[in-house]
């Protein structure tokens, strides 16, 4: 029986998760004519060469280049639709210290944690905005939010969700496994940075500093049967080039091990919280984020490209077009946030603070429809 | 290009020889010497009590060629993993192109019963080889059950067509995590360096070279083929430029 | 009168051949070169002297030809 190898020997053979200022020496040395052949060559395919050159230095030079190629791409495969959802955030309890984050179990700050009837509250709020795709988000509340808690939440959602996916901290397979036999049907995972120094640096203590473990967890959920699995980095911990390097290598080992799952790209840039120095990281510049958005798309033609509210309105509306297709709306980034607006804190400053209609609205004036409903669970045999 | 794994084994060549058809054993093994080859398909069939035949397997030096016998003649999963059992009987070599075609018209292969002989057959610790349609799910289905490659055909065997599968060739080549060679229909050299181009990861040549007039002279051009798509490859050509459709610019806004 | 259906045809025997290597030289087919199967069951080259021929056996008979 031939064994499959493993994301983390993958990784470790193609260097992306050390030394990355070697990998930069060469990016930097990616010249126009390179650039030129990646952005036409195989649109929607990928090879390890055509990244490294669609986001090399040289390529800044493209943009607007690859931004034609992407926006055809992303019609052919997407048509005019985003779809939307929302987040609604759990708990804000944690036992990870996890330097970037407003949630980290250092910081002094008011935590909250809502019961399945709270959550049920929030999602009310949002499902008469129209939304029927939900993102449950959590901080690692072990004790409080169980799979079991997930489970029972989920079956209840189900009545007027018809997409659930999770974004909390790493479960094992078996228990990805029981939550998609409970209804959920997508999670969210980011390994923040590739780089294993790096990840070191910002993930102190708690289970999720375990990087094995955390580069695994995609693996497990795919193995568990989940539909669709997201990925990404934090971008400004480390080089984002090489971060995308790594990422689109994540991708490209899920979608060849694990066929039947659809794999999604999201943008975490890192933006203020509370009691974080800016200054040790190294930030996006808009120009970046757009080039990694753009040389992800013309490497994975099927891929989902996520964007939240962490991100300015202006923004958001020129990237739609660009190769985004699904974003949320109206967030609210605290645990009750919909419903008792509290001033707990936000686990990231939302930037775009719309209502779900007015984005909406936006994205039909841009000749765009947005979708609240793409996937139905109840066609799957559960 | 990097050499071609199958399994636990590396290959200097990527083209693959089938030993059917030819005219006679000595032309069989000259043409397999020419064209640089390391792994020969042959088949098993019904002694013929009546009528004493040379021994075939004599001609081919097993020290230099990796024997992949096939299970053509097997019309469902029951008659190929039988073949495949009685094959590793006589040699001991596990490697097995499954082929499983109960059609006899065009030799297509049965998706259904090639699926279910694989499952069983590397569960007995065979090193599959499966010959199939250019069907992208049913190669990721083999994959899944542990095949070491899959065979898409470019085109019904024996008919010297070339690559009709194209499309779904090269979805196949871009989804597999396992080599993809490109078996059956293939009629020219030509045909062989346009599979390896496409990116496949080698070819499997019998028809075009045994019925050729010149089988060794024929043997010695696809080699030469499949090396000069290999070297093509690594040149890294330039692909066709598309024109950027003229439209109002959409990375305008940004400022920094 | 002795009989051995080998490879699907229906063989007549005055003396049944002892086993499978018998079998082989009456014949006159090279046993190096053939693999052999006994009512379904697959026998190994080394078992060939050891394999007794009981009447009405199936023997299946093969070797290995040019093939795609």
């Amino acid at each position: 029986m031939i064994q499959r190898v493993s994301f983390s020997e993958i990784i470790k053979q193609k260097g992306l998760d050390r030394e990355w200022d070697i990998r930069r020496q060469k990016l930097d040395h990616i010249r126009p004519e390179d650039v030129e052949r990646a952005i036409y060559e195989r649109p929607g395919r990928y090879s390890t060469e055509k990244l490294a050159a669609l986001i090399s230095p040289a390529a800044r030079d493209y943009l607007e280049q690859m931004a034609q190629a992407a926006a055809e791409l992303t019609i052919q495969r997407f048509g005019k639709t985003i779809t939307l959802y929302a987040p609604v955030y759990i708990s804000s309890y944690c036992c990870n210290e996890c330097l970037y984050c407003g949630f980290n179990r250092g910081n002094k700050i008011q935590r909250c944690r809502l019961s399945i009837g709270e959550v049920l509250k929030d999602a009310d709020v949002i499902a008469k905005e129209g939304f029927r795709d939900i993102l449950l988000v959590s901080s690692e509340d072990r004790e409080f939010v169980t799979t079991d808690y997930i489970a029972k939440l989920s079956k209840k959602l189900r009545e007027k969700f018809s997409s659930i996916a999770i974004e909390i901290y790493q479960l094992s397979r078996d228990e990805y496994a029981e939550l998609f036999k409970a209804g959920v049907n997508g999670v969210t995972l980011y390994q923040e940075t590739y780089n294993r120094e790096v990840y070191r640096r910002y993930h102190r203590s708690g289970p999720k500093a375990d990087y094995e473990k955390r580069l695994r967890g995609p693996e497990d959920i795919a193995a568990a049967g989940m539909r669709e699995i997201g990925l990404g980095a934090l971008l400004g911990l480390g080089d984002w080039r090489i971060e995308t390097l790594g990422l689109a290598e994540h991708a490209d080992y899920l979608m060849k091990h694990f066929w039947k799952s659809r794999v999604s790209f999201s943008f975490p840039r890192l933006r203020p919280a509370q009691d974080m120095d800016s200054g040790q990281f190294q930030m996006l510049t808009d120009t970046d984020l757009v080039q990694m958005m753009l040389a992800l798309r013309l490497c994975f033609a099927d891929a989902g490209l996520v964007l939240s509210t962490r991100e300015s309105q202006q923004l958001r509306d020129r990237l739609v077009g660009l190769g985004i297709t699904k974003i949320s709306a109206g967030s609210k980034t605290n645990p009750g946030g919909y419903t008792d607006g509290t001033d707990t804190l936000e686990q990231f400053e939302v930037a775009d603070t719309r209502m779900a209609a007015d984005v909406a609205e936006a994205l039909r004036e841009k000749g765009y429809e947005p979708v609240w409903k793409d996937w139905d669970s109840a066609y799957t045999k559960i | 290009m990097d050499k071609l794994k199958i399994a636990n084994k590396t290959f200097e060549s990527r083209l693959l020889i089938g030993t059917g058809k030819f005219s006679s054993n000595q032309t069989m093994a000259r043409a397999v010497e020419v064209s640089g080859t390391q792994i020969v398909t042959v088949a098993l069939r019904r002694v013929d009590i009546a009528n004493e035949n040379d021994d075939m397997l004599a001609a081919i030096d097993r020290k230099k060629y990796l024997l992949l016998t096939n299970t053509s003649g097997a019309r469902d999963a029951e008659e190929a993993v039988r073949l495949a059992r009685l094959s590793r009987a006589a040699t001991g070599i596990e490697w097995l192109k499954l082929e499983v075609t109960p059609d006899p018209y065009y030799l297509l292969p049965d998706p259904a019963e090639t699926l279910k002989a694989a499952e069983i057959l590397v569960k007995e610790g065979f090193v599959v080889l499966p010959y199939i349609n250019a069907d992208p799910v049913l190669a990721k289905r083999l994959e899944d059950v542990g095949t070491a490659t899959v065979m898409p055909l470019a085109s019904p065997i024996g008919s010297n067509q070339g690559i009709q599968t194209r499309a779904s060739l090269e979805i196949i080549i871009e989804q597999s995590a396992v080599p993809v060679v490109v078996d059956a229909g293939l009629g020219l050299p030509s045909h062989a360096a346009d599979a390896i181009e496409m990116g496949a990861d080698a070819v499997l040549v019998n028809t075009a070279i045994a019925t050729a007039k010149d089988p060794v002279k024929m043997a010695q051009a696809f080699k030469l083929a499949v090396e000069a798509a290999e070297l093509a490859k690594d040149a890294q050509p330039r692909e066709k430029i598309k024109a950027a459709s003229a439209s109002s610019p959409l990375t305008g806004f940004l400022r920094d | 009168m002795a009989f051995l259906l080998i490879n699907g045809e229906k063989k007549q025997f005055d003396a049944l051949p002892e086993n499978i290597a018998e079998l082989l030289k009456h014949l006159d087919i090279d046993a190096a070169t053939v693999v052999a199967e006994l009512d379904g069951q697959i026998v190994q080259r080394q078992d060939f002297a050891k394999t007794k021929l009981i009447d009405n056996q199936k023997i299946e008979l093969l070797r290995f030809v040019g093939g795609g």
